[in-house]
Protein backbone atom coordinates (compact mmCIF):
# COMPACT_ATOMS: atom_id res chain seq x y z
CA UNK A 1 0.00 0.00 0.00
CA UNK A 2 1.33 3.45 -0.96
CA UNK A 3 2.16 5.91 1.80
CA UNK A 4 -0.68 8.26 0.86
CA UNK A 5 -3.10 5.34 0.92
CA UNK A 6 -2.03 4.58 4.46
CA UNK A 7 -2.66 8.22 5.34
CA UNK A 8 -6.20 7.83 4.04
CA UNK A 9 -6.91 4.47 5.62
CA UNK A 10 -5.76 4.65 9.23
CA UNK A 11 -7.25 1.76 11.18
CA UNK A 12 -10.19 2.94 13.25
CA UNK A 13 -8.80 1.13 16.29
CA UNK A 14 -5.75 3.43 16.18
CA UNK A 15 -8.10 6.44 16.06
CA UNK A 16 -10.06 5.06 19.03
CA UNK A 17 -6.87 4.47 21.03
CA UNK A 18 -5.55 7.98 20.28
CA UNK A 19 -8.93 9.46 21.24
CA UNK A 20 -8.92 7.55 24.54
CA UNK A 21 -5.47 8.90 25.37
CA UNK A 22 -6.38 12.42 24.22
CA UNK A 23 -9.34 12.50 26.63
CA UNK A 24 -7.81 10.57 29.54
CA UNK A 25 -4.31 12.06 29.79
CA UNK A 26 -5.34 15.73 30.20
CA UNK A 27 -7.82 14.67 32.89
CA UNK A 28 -5.03 12.84 34.77
CA UNK A 29 -2.41 15.53 34.17
CA UNK A 30 -4.19 18.87 33.52
CA UNK A 31 -2.55 21.37 31.18
CA UNK A 32 -4.43 24.40 32.51
CA UNK A 33 -5.70 25.99 29.29
CA UNK A 34 -6.80 29.60 29.88
CA UNK A 35 -10.58 30.01 29.75
CA UNK A 36 -11.92 33.23 28.20
CA UNK A 37 -15.46 34.24 29.06
CA UNK A 38 -17.84 34.76 26.12
CA UNK A 39 -20.67 37.31 25.94
CA UNK A 40 -23.27 34.50 26.03
CA UNK A 41 -21.90 33.19 29.32
CA UNK A 42 -21.64 36.70 30.73
CA UNK A 43 -25.33 37.22 29.89
CA UNK A 44 -26.26 34.06 31.80
CA UNK A 45 -24.10 35.07 34.78
CA UNK A 46 -25.38 38.66 34.87
CA UNK A 47 -29.02 37.59 34.94
CA UNK A 48 -28.40 35.46 38.04
CA UNK A 49 -26.16 38.13 39.56
CA UNK A 50 -28.95 40.69 39.19
CA UNK A 51 -31.36 38.58 41.28
CA UNK A 52 -32.06 39.66 44.83
CA UNK A 53 -32.15 37.55 47.98
CA UNK A 54 -35.56 35.90 48.29
CA UNK A 55 -36.30 35.93 44.55
CA UNK A 56 -37.68 32.69 43.16
CA UNK A 57 -36.14 30.96 40.15
CA UNK A 58 -37.69 28.13 38.13
CA UNK A 59 -34.93 25.63 37.36
CA UNK A 60 -35.67 22.99 34.74
CA UNK A 61 -33.41 19.96 34.38
CA UNK A 62 -34.17 19.12 30.74
CA UNK A 63 -31.80 16.22 30.34
CA UNK A 64 -30.96 12.64 31.26
CA UNK A 65 -27.83 10.60 31.93
CA UNK A 66 -26.58 10.64 28.35
CA UNK A 67 -25.50 14.29 28.43
CA UNK A 68 -24.86 14.70 32.15
CA UNK A 69 -21.08 14.95 31.63
CA UNK A 70 -21.69 18.16 29.70
CA UNK A 71 -24.66 19.56 31.60
CA UNK A 72 -24.14 18.55 35.24
CA UNK A 73 -21.27 21.06 35.67
CA UNK A 74 -23.66 23.81 34.50
CA UNK A 75 -26.46 22.75 36.84
CA UNK A 76 -24.11 22.51 39.82
CA UNK A 77 -22.45 25.87 39.12
CA UNK A 78 -25.80 27.63 38.53
CA UNK A 79 -27.33 26.24 41.74
CA UNK A 80 -24.23 27.29 43.70
CA UNK A 81 -24.56 30.77 42.24
CA UNK A 82 -28.27 30.91 43.13
CA UNK A 83 -27.95 29.59 46.67
CA UNK A 84 -24.95 31.82 47.32
CA UNK A 85 -27.25 34.78 46.62
CA UNK A 86 -30.02 33.33 48.80
CA UNK A 87 -32.26 32.94 45.79
CA UNK A 88 -34.96 30.30 46.21
CA UNK A 89 -35.34 27.54 43.66
CA UNK A 90 -38.38 25.70 42.30
CA UNK A 91 -36.97 22.80 40.29
CA UNK A 92 -38.54 20.32 37.89
CA UNK A 93 -37.50 17.99 35.10
CA UNK A 94 -39.07 17.32 31.73
CA UNK A 95 -37.35 13.92 31.45
CA UNK A 96 -38.23 10.77 33.40
CA UNK A 97 -34.54 9.95 33.70
CA UNK A 98 -33.83 13.46 34.92
CA UNK A 99 -35.47 12.97 38.31
CA UNK A 100 -32.58 11.07 39.93
CA UNK A 101 -30.02 13.45 38.46
CA UNK A 102 -31.88 16.58 39.52
CA UNK A 103 -32.62 15.28 43.00
CA UNK A 104 -28.97 14.31 43.56
CA UNK A 105 -27.63 17.69 42.43
CA UNK A 106 -30.23 19.68 44.39
CA UNK A 107 -29.56 17.79 47.64
CA UNK A 108 -25.80 18.02 47.21
CA UNK A 109 -25.63 21.77 46.46
CA UNK A 110 -28.33 22.62 49.01
CA UNK A 111 -26.28 20.85 51.70
CA UNK A 112 -23.20 22.92 50.72
CA UNK A 113 -25.12 26.14 51.42
CA UNK A 114 -27.26 24.86 54.29
CA UNK A 115 -30.50 25.29 52.35
CA UNK A 116 -33.66 23.53 53.45
CA UNK A 117 -36.24 21.67 51.42
CA UNK A 118 -39.62 23.35 51.30
CA UNK A 119 -38.45 26.81 52.24
CA UNK A 120 -35.31 27.38 50.15
CA UNK A 121 -35.93 24.92 47.36
CA UNK A 122 -38.56 22.52 46.04
CA UNK A 123 -38.37 19.68 43.57
CA UNK A 124 -41.62 19.21 41.66
CA UNK A 125 -40.36 16.15 39.77
CA UNK A 126 -41.34 14.89 36.35
CA UNK A 127 -44.49 15.46 34.36
CA UNK A 128 -44.85 13.40 31.15
CA UNK A 129 -46.40 16.22 29.09
CA UNK A 130 -43.59 18.75 28.73
CA UNK A 131 -45.44 21.09 26.34
CA UNK A 132 -48.57 21.07 28.48
CA UNK A 133 -46.42 21.62 31.56
CA UNK A 134 -44.74 24.71 30.13
CA UNK A 135 -48.09 26.24 29.16
CA UNK A 136 -50.05 25.15 32.23
CA UNK A 137 -47.44 26.58 34.64
CA UNK A 138 -48.34 29.97 33.18
CA UNK A 139 -51.84 29.55 34.60
CA UNK A 140 -51.17 27.63 37.82
CA UNK A 141 -48.15 25.89 39.30
CA UNK A 142 -50.24 24.02 41.85
CA UNK A 143 -52.73 22.74 39.27
CA UNK A 144 -49.86 21.51 37.09
CA UNK A 145 -48.07 19.91 40.03
CA UNK A 146 -50.60 19.03 42.75
CA UNK A 147 -47.77 17.18 44.53
CA UNK A 148 -43.98 17.43 44.57
CA UNK A 149 -41.56 14.64 43.66
CA UNK A 150 -42.04 13.05 47.09
CA UNK A 151 -45.82 13.06 46.98
CA UNK A 152 -46.31 16.01 49.31
CA UNK A 153 -49.11 18.38 48.36
CA UNK A 154 -47.69 21.58 46.87
CA UNK A 155 -50.36 23.52 48.80
CA UNK A 156 -48.61 22.48 52.02
CA UNK A 157 -45.08 23.44 50.94
CA UNK A 158 -44.16 26.91 52.31
CA UNK A 159 -42.19 28.03 49.25
CA UNK A 160 -45.04 27.05 46.91
CA UNK A 161 -47.39 29.39 48.81
CA UNK A 162 -45.57 32.22 47.06
CA UNK A 163 -45.66 30.70 43.59
CA UNK A 164 -48.85 30.71 41.56
CA UNK A 165 -47.83 31.59 37.99
CA UNK A 166 -44.78 32.74 36.03
CA UNK A 167 -45.46 36.23 37.42
CA UNK A 168 -43.91 35.03 40.68
CA UNK A 169 -40.78 33.76 38.92
CA UNK A 170 -37.85 36.15 38.63
CA UNK A 171 -35.90 34.00 36.18
CA UNK A 172 -36.31 30.69 34.37
CA UNK A 173 -33.23 28.54 33.86
CA UNK A 174 -33.37 25.60 31.46
CA UNK A 175 -30.39 23.26 31.36
CA UNK A 176 -31.18 21.19 28.29
CA UNK A 177 -29.81 18.43 26.14
CA UNK A 178 -32.58 18.95 23.59
CA UNK A 179 -34.72 21.73 22.10
CA UNK A 180 -36.52 22.27 25.42
CA UNK A 181 -34.75 25.60 26.06
CA UNK A 182 -36.22 26.89 22.82
CA UNK A 183 -39.73 25.87 23.88
CA UNK A 184 -39.32 27.48 27.30
CA UNK A 185 -38.27 30.68 25.49
CA UNK A 186 -41.12 30.51 22.97
CA UNK A 187 -43.97 29.56 25.32
CA UNK A 188 -42.97 30.64 28.83
CA UNK A 189 -40.95 33.62 27.58
CA UNK A 190 -43.06 34.62 24.60
CA UNK A 191 -46.52 34.09 26.01
CA UNK A 192 -46.00 34.75 29.73
CA UNK A 193 -43.07 37.18 29.63
CA UNK A 194 -40.72 35.32 31.96
CA UNK A 195 -37.00 35.82 31.29
CA UNK A 196 -35.33 32.61 30.14
CA UNK A 197 -31.61 31.78 30.22
CA UNK A 198 -30.26 28.38 29.31
CA UNK A 199 -27.42 25.90 29.43
CA UNK A 200 -27.10 23.63 26.43
CA UNK A 201 -24.98 20.89 24.97
CA UNK A 202 -22.46 22.11 22.39
CA UNK A 203 -24.58 20.64 19.57
CA UNK A 204 -27.75 22.30 20.84
CA UNK A 205 -26.03 25.61 21.60
CA UNK A 206 -25.67 26.34 17.89
CA UNK A 207 -29.47 26.39 17.63
CA UNK A 208 -29.79 28.88 20.48
CA UNK A 209 -28.06 31.74 18.64
CA UNK A 210 -31.24 33.00 16.90
CA UNK A 211 -32.94 33.33 20.30
CA UNK A 212 -29.84 34.91 21.85
CA UNK A 213 -29.49 37.46 19.08
CA UNK A 214 -33.20 38.30 19.26
CA UNK A 215 -32.98 38.74 23.05
CA UNK A 216 -35.40 35.87 23.73
CA UNK A 217 -32.64 34.01 25.57
CA UNK A 218 -30.40 36.81 26.86
CA UNK A 219 -27.64 34.48 28.02
CA UNK A 220 -26.66 30.85 27.62
CA UNK A 221 -23.91 28.39 28.39
CA UNK A 222 -22.76 26.54 25.28
CA UNK A 223 -21.41 23.07 25.96
CA UNK A 224 -18.63 22.20 28.34
CA UNK A 225 -16.83 25.39 27.29
CA UNK A 226 -19.76 27.46 28.54
CA UNK A 227 -19.76 25.48 31.79
CA UNK A 228 -16.04 26.13 32.24
CA UNK A 229 -16.45 29.86 31.57
CA UNK A 230 -19.30 30.04 34.04
CA UNK A 231 -17.40 28.10 36.71
CA UNK A 232 -14.60 30.61 36.28
CA UNK A 233 -17.01 33.53 36.78
CA UNK A 234 -18.68 31.91 39.79
CA UNK A 235 -15.22 31.26 41.24
CA UNK A 236 -15.75 27.55 41.89
CA UNK A 237 -13.72 25.50 39.40
CA UNK A 238 -15.32 22.14 38.72
CA UNK A 239 -15.72 19.47 36.08
CA UNK A 240 -16.24 22.06 33.33
CA UNK A 241 -12.78 23.61 33.71
CA UNK A 242 -11.24 20.16 34.22
CA UNK A 243 -12.82 18.94 31.00
CA UNK A 244 -11.58 21.85 28.89
CA UNK A 245 -8.06 20.45 28.54
CA UNK A 246 -9.39 17.06 27.47
CA UNK A 247 -11.81 18.63 24.98
CA UNK A 248 -9.08 20.89 23.53
CA UNK A 249 -6.70 17.97 23.00
CA UNK A 250 -9.49 15.76 21.61
CA UNK A 251 -10.52 18.46 19.10
CA UNK A 252 -6.90 19.01 18.06
CA UNK A 253 -6.50 15.28 17.58
CA UNK A 254 -9.60 15.05 15.40
CA UNK A 255 -8.35 17.95 13.29
CA UNK A 256 -4.94 16.31 12.96
CA UNK A 257 -6.55 13.13 11.62
CA UNK A 258 -8.67 15.17 9.19
CA UNK A 259 -5.56 17.04 7.96
CA UNK A 260 -3.62 13.77 7.54
CA UNK A 261 -6.52 12.24 5.61
CA UNK A 262 -6.72 15.26 3.30
CA UNK A 263 -2.97 15.33 2.65
CA UNK A 264 -3.23 11.65 1.70
CA UNK A 265 -6.19 12.47 -0.55
CA UNK A 266 -4.33 15.25 -2.39
CA UNK A 267 -1.21 13.12 -2.81
CA UNK A 268 -3.31 10.29 -4.22
CA UNK A 269 -5.01 12.67 -6.68
CA UNK A 270 -1.64 14.03 -7.78
CA UNK A 271 -0.39 10.50 -8.28
CA UNK A 272 -3.48 9.57 -10.32
CA UNK A 273 -3.06 12.70 -12.48
CA UNK A 274 0.58 11.84 -13.11
CA UNK A 275 -0.35 8.29 -14.13
CA UNK A 276 -2.95 9.65 -16.58
CA UNK A 277 -0.40 12.00 -18.16
CA UNK A 278 2.03 9.13 -18.61
CA UNK B 1 -69.87 9.97 10.72
CA UNK B 2 -66.84 7.82 11.53
CA UNK B 3 -64.65 10.42 9.84
CA UNK B 4 -66.87 13.49 10.12
CA UNK B 5 -67.05 13.28 13.92
CA UNK B 6 -63.27 13.56 14.55
CA UNK B 7 -62.94 16.25 11.85
CA UNK B 8 -65.71 18.28 13.51
CA UNK B 9 -64.09 17.78 16.91
CA UNK B 10 -60.72 18.93 15.54
CA UNK B 11 -62.41 22.00 14.04
CA UNK B 12 -64.20 22.98 17.27
CA UNK B 13 -61.19 22.43 19.54
CA UNK B 14 -58.80 23.99 17.04
CA UNK B 15 -60.94 27.12 16.72
CA UNK B 16 -61.40 27.37 20.50
CA UNK B 17 -57.66 27.19 21.09
CA UNK B 18 -57.06 29.72 18.33
CA UNK B 19 -59.59 32.19 19.70
CA UNK B 20 -58.46 31.86 23.32
CA UNK B 21 -54.97 33.00 22.32
CA UNK B 22 -56.33 36.37 21.23
CA UNK B 23 -58.92 37.00 23.94
CA UNK B 24 -58.61 37.55 27.70
CA UNK B 25 -62.18 36.26 28.16
CA UNK B 26 -62.27 34.15 31.40
CA UNK B 27 -64.50 31.53 29.75
CA UNK B 28 -61.94 30.84 27.05
CA UNK B 29 -59.20 30.78 29.70
CA UNK B 30 -61.13 28.11 31.61
CA UNK B 31 -61.55 26.06 28.43
CA UNK B 32 -57.85 26.47 27.67
CA UNK B 33 -56.86 25.26 31.16
CA UNK B 34 -59.30 22.37 30.93
CA UNK B 35 -57.80 21.23 27.63
CA UNK B 36 -54.28 21.51 29.06
CA UNK B 37 -55.33 19.33 32.00
CA UNK B 38 -56.90 16.79 29.64
CA UNK B 39 -53.72 16.84 27.55
CA UNK B 40 -51.64 15.97 30.61
CA UNK B 41 -53.99 13.12 31.51
CA UNK B 42 -53.90 11.78 27.94
CA UNK B 43 -50.09 12.01 27.86
CA UNK B 44 -49.94 10.20 31.20
CA UNK B 45 -52.08 7.41 29.76
CA UNK B 46 -49.74 7.05 26.79
CA UNK B 47 -47.08 5.91 29.26
CA UNK B 48 -49.30 2.97 30.18
CA UNK B 49 -49.92 2.27 26.51
CA UNK B 50 -46.19 2.51 25.78
CA UNK B 51 -45.32 0.11 28.60
CA UNK B 52 -47.95 -2.37 27.44
CA UNK B 53 -46.70 -2.10 23.85
CA UNK B 54 -43.09 -2.70 24.99
CA UNK B 55 -44.07 -5.80 26.99
CA UNK B 56 -46.16 -7.20 24.13
CA UNK B 57 -43.43 -6.58 21.56
CA UNK B 58 -40.76 -8.35 23.58
CA UNK B 59 -42.90 -11.27 24.76
CA UNK B 60 -43.87 -11.94 21.12
CA UNK B 61 -40.22 -11.73 20.13
CA UNK B 62 -39.36 -14.35 22.76
CA UNK B 63 -42.29 -16.58 21.76
CA UNK B 64 -41.31 -16.51 18.08
CA UNK B 65 -37.58 -16.78 18.80
CA UNK B 66 -36.90 -13.82 16.51
CA UNK B 67 -33.37 -12.54 15.94
CA UNK B 68 -31.64 -11.51 19.23
CA UNK B 69 -34.68 -12.66 21.23
CA UNK B 70 -32.43 -13.28 24.25
CA UNK B 71 -31.99 -9.53 24.74
CA UNK B 72 -35.73 -9.17 25.15
CA UNK B 73 -35.37 -10.98 28.48
CA UNK B 74 -32.92 -8.24 29.57
CA UNK B 75 -35.46 -5.55 28.65
CA UNK B 76 -38.35 -7.26 30.44
CA UNK B 77 -36.31 -8.12 33.54
CA UNK B 78 -34.95 -4.54 33.66
CA UNK B 79 -38.45 -3.11 33.37
CA UNK B 80 -39.85 -5.42 36.06
CA UNK B 81 -36.89 -4.79 38.40
CA UNK B 82 -37.25 -1.01 38.23
CA UNK B 83 -41.02 -1.08 38.68
CA UNK B 84 -40.89 -3.53 41.59
CA UNK B 85 -38.04 -1.66 43.28
CA UNK B 86 -39.99 1.60 43.04
CA UNK B 87 -43.19 -0.02 44.34
CA UNK B 88 -41.54 -1.86 47.25
CA UNK B 89 -38.79 0.54 48.37
CA UNK B 90 -40.13 3.80 46.81
CA UNK B 91 -37.99 6.12 44.71
CA UNK B 92 -36.08 7.78 47.57
CA UNK B 93 -32.89 5.84 48.23
CA UNK B 94 -32.93 2.05 48.23
CA UNK B 95 -32.49 -0.33 45.26
CA UNK B 96 -34.41 1.89 42.81
CA UNK B 97 -32.05 4.83 43.28
CA UNK B 98 -29.06 2.50 43.37
CA UNK B 99 -30.03 0.90 40.04
CA UNK B 100 -30.72 4.30 38.52
CA UNK B 101 -27.43 5.86 39.65
CA UNK B 102 -25.21 2.83 39.11
CA UNK B 103 -26.77 1.14 36.09
CA UNK B 104 -29.01 3.38 34.04
CA UNK B 105 -26.99 6.61 34.25
CA UNK B 106 -23.58 4.97 33.50
CA UNK B 107 -25.10 3.01 30.59
CA UNK B 108 -26.67 6.15 29.11
CA UNK B 109 -23.40 8.08 29.56
CA UNK B 110 -21.42 5.25 28.00
CA UNK B 111 -23.65 5.08 24.94
CA UNK B 112 -23.34 8.83 24.40
CA UNK B 113 -19.58 8.84 25.08
CA UNK B 114 -19.06 6.32 22.30
CA UNK B 115 -20.05 9.11 19.93
CA UNK B 116 -16.64 10.74 20.50
CA UNK B 117 -14.97 7.69 18.96
CA UNK B 118 -17.43 7.29 16.12
CA UNK B 119 -17.39 11.00 15.28
CA UNK B 120 -13.56 11.02 15.29
CA UNK B 121 -13.42 8.04 12.95
CA UNK B 122 -16.29 9.21 10.72
CA UNK B 123 -15.03 12.80 10.38
CA UNK B 124 -11.55 11.52 9.47
CA UNK B 125 -13.06 9.46 6.65
CA UNK B 126 -15.78 11.86 5.49
CA UNK B 127 -14.15 15.31 5.75
CA UNK B 128 -12.31 15.30 2.43
CA UNK B 129 -11.92 18.46 0.32
CA UNK B 130 -13.37 16.78 -2.80
CA UNK B 131 -15.50 19.72 -3.99
CA UNK B 132 -15.77 23.45 -3.26
CA UNK B 133 -18.80 22.91 -1.01
CA UNK B 134 -17.05 20.08 0.85
CA UNK B 135 -13.99 22.32 1.32
CA UNK B 136 -16.15 25.12 2.74
CA UNK B 137 -17.80 22.67 5.14
CA UNK B 138 -14.41 21.30 6.12
CA UNK B 139 -12.97 24.76 6.86
CA UNK B 140 -16.07 25.92 8.76
CA UNK B 141 -16.15 22.68 10.75
CA UNK B 142 -12.47 22.90 11.61
CA UNK B 143 -12.73 26.56 12.70
CA UNK B 144 -15.80 25.94 14.88
CA UNK B 145 -14.26 22.80 16.36
CA UNK B 146 -11.15 24.73 17.39
CA UNK B 147 -13.03 27.89 18.27
CA UNK B 148 -15.29 26.13 20.76
CA UNK B 149 -12.37 25.09 22.97
CA UNK B 150 -9.88 27.35 24.82
CA UNK B 151 -7.04 26.53 22.44
CA UNK B 152 -8.92 28.45 19.71
CA UNK B 153 -8.46 31.71 21.59
CA UNK B 154 -4.70 31.16 21.59
CA UNK B 155 -4.41 30.81 17.81
CA UNK B 156 -4.52 34.10 15.91
CA UNK B 157 -3.06 37.58 15.84
CA UNK B 158 -3.69 41.23 15.16
CA UNK B 159 -5.14 42.14 11.75
CA UNK B 160 -5.60 45.85 11.04
CA UNK B 161 -5.58 46.65 14.74
CA UNK B 162 -8.22 44.00 15.50
CA UNK B 163 -7.46 40.90 17.52
CA UNK B 164 -8.54 37.98 15.33
CA UNK B 165 -8.40 34.47 16.74
CA UNK B 166 -9.91 31.17 15.68
CA UNK B 167 -12.49 31.71 18.43
CA UNK B 168 -13.59 35.09 17.04
CA UNK B 169 -13.90 33.60 13.54
CA UNK B 170 -15.91 30.68 15.01
CA UNK B 171 -18.18 33.19 16.76
CA UNK B 172 -18.70 35.00 13.45
CA UNK B 173 -19.60 31.73 11.72
CA UNK B 174 -22.11 30.91 14.46
CA UNK B 175 -23.54 34.42 14.66
CA UNK B 176 -23.83 35.21 10.95
CA UNK B 177 -24.04 32.32 8.44
CA UNK B 178 -25.30 29.79 10.99
CA UNK B 179 -27.82 32.27 12.37
CA UNK B 180 -29.10 33.21 8.90
CA UNK B 181 -29.56 29.57 7.91
CA UNK B 182 -31.25 28.66 11.19
CA UNK B 183 -33.62 31.64 10.97
CA UNK B 184 -34.52 30.71 7.41
CA UNK B 185 -35.26 27.14 8.48
CA UNK B 186 -37.27 28.32 11.50
CA UNK B 187 -39.39 30.63 9.38
CA UNK B 188 -40.01 27.84 6.88
CA UNK B 189 -40.93 25.41 9.64
CA UNK B 190 -43.16 28.01 11.31
CA UNK B 191 -45.06 28.75 8.11
CA UNK B 192 -45.34 25.03 7.38
CA UNK B 193 -46.73 24.35 10.85
CA UNK B 194 -49.25 27.17 10.52
CA UNK B 195 -50.39 25.92 7.12
CA UNK B 196 -50.72 22.34 8.38
CA UNK B 197 -52.62 23.48 11.49
CA UNK B 198 -55.08 25.46 9.36
CA UNK B 199 -55.54 22.48 7.04
CA UNK B 200 -56.25 20.19 10.01
CA UNK B 201 -58.69 22.65 11.60
CA UNK B 202 -60.54 23.07 8.30
CA UNK B 203 -60.64 19.32 7.67
CA UNK B 204 -58.47 19.48 4.53
CA UNK B 205 -55.67 17.45 6.12
CA UNK B 206 -57.07 14.23 7.60
CA UNK B 207 -54.14 11.83 7.52
CA UNK B 208 -54.14 11.85 11.34
CA UNK B 209 -57.33 9.77 11.13
CA UNK B 210 -55.45 6.95 9.46
CA UNK B 211 -56.26 5.34 6.09
CA UNK B 212 -59.68 6.01 4.58
CA UNK B 213 -62.07 3.09 4.31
Amino acid sequence: MAFYDRMMKIDRRIIYLCMTLAVALPLIAPIGMPVQVSDETRGFYDHIEDLEAGDIVLFSFDYEGDVMAELNPMSIAALRHLFRQDVRVVALTTYAGGTGIAQGILERVAAEYDKHYGTDYVFLGYNPDWSGTILRLGESFKATYPADQFGKSTREIPLMQEVETYDDIALLISIAGSALSEYWAIWAGGRYGVTVVSGNTAIQAILIYPYYNAGQIPGFLGGLKGAAEYEKMVGKPGLGIKGMDAQSVAHLLMLSFIVVGNIGYFLSRRHEARLKRE
Amino acid sequence: MKRQGPVLLAFIIGMLMLIQFFTPNPLFLRIYNLFLDWKQVVLGCTLILGTWSLIRHHTRKIERKQENWQYSYVTLIGLAAMVLAALIWKTEGGPYTWMFQNMQVPMQSTMFSLLAFFVASASYRAFRARTFAATLLLIAGAVVMLGRVPVGALIGGSIGGHEVTVSTVADWILNVPNLAAKRGIMMGVGLGMTATAIKIILGIETTYLGKSD
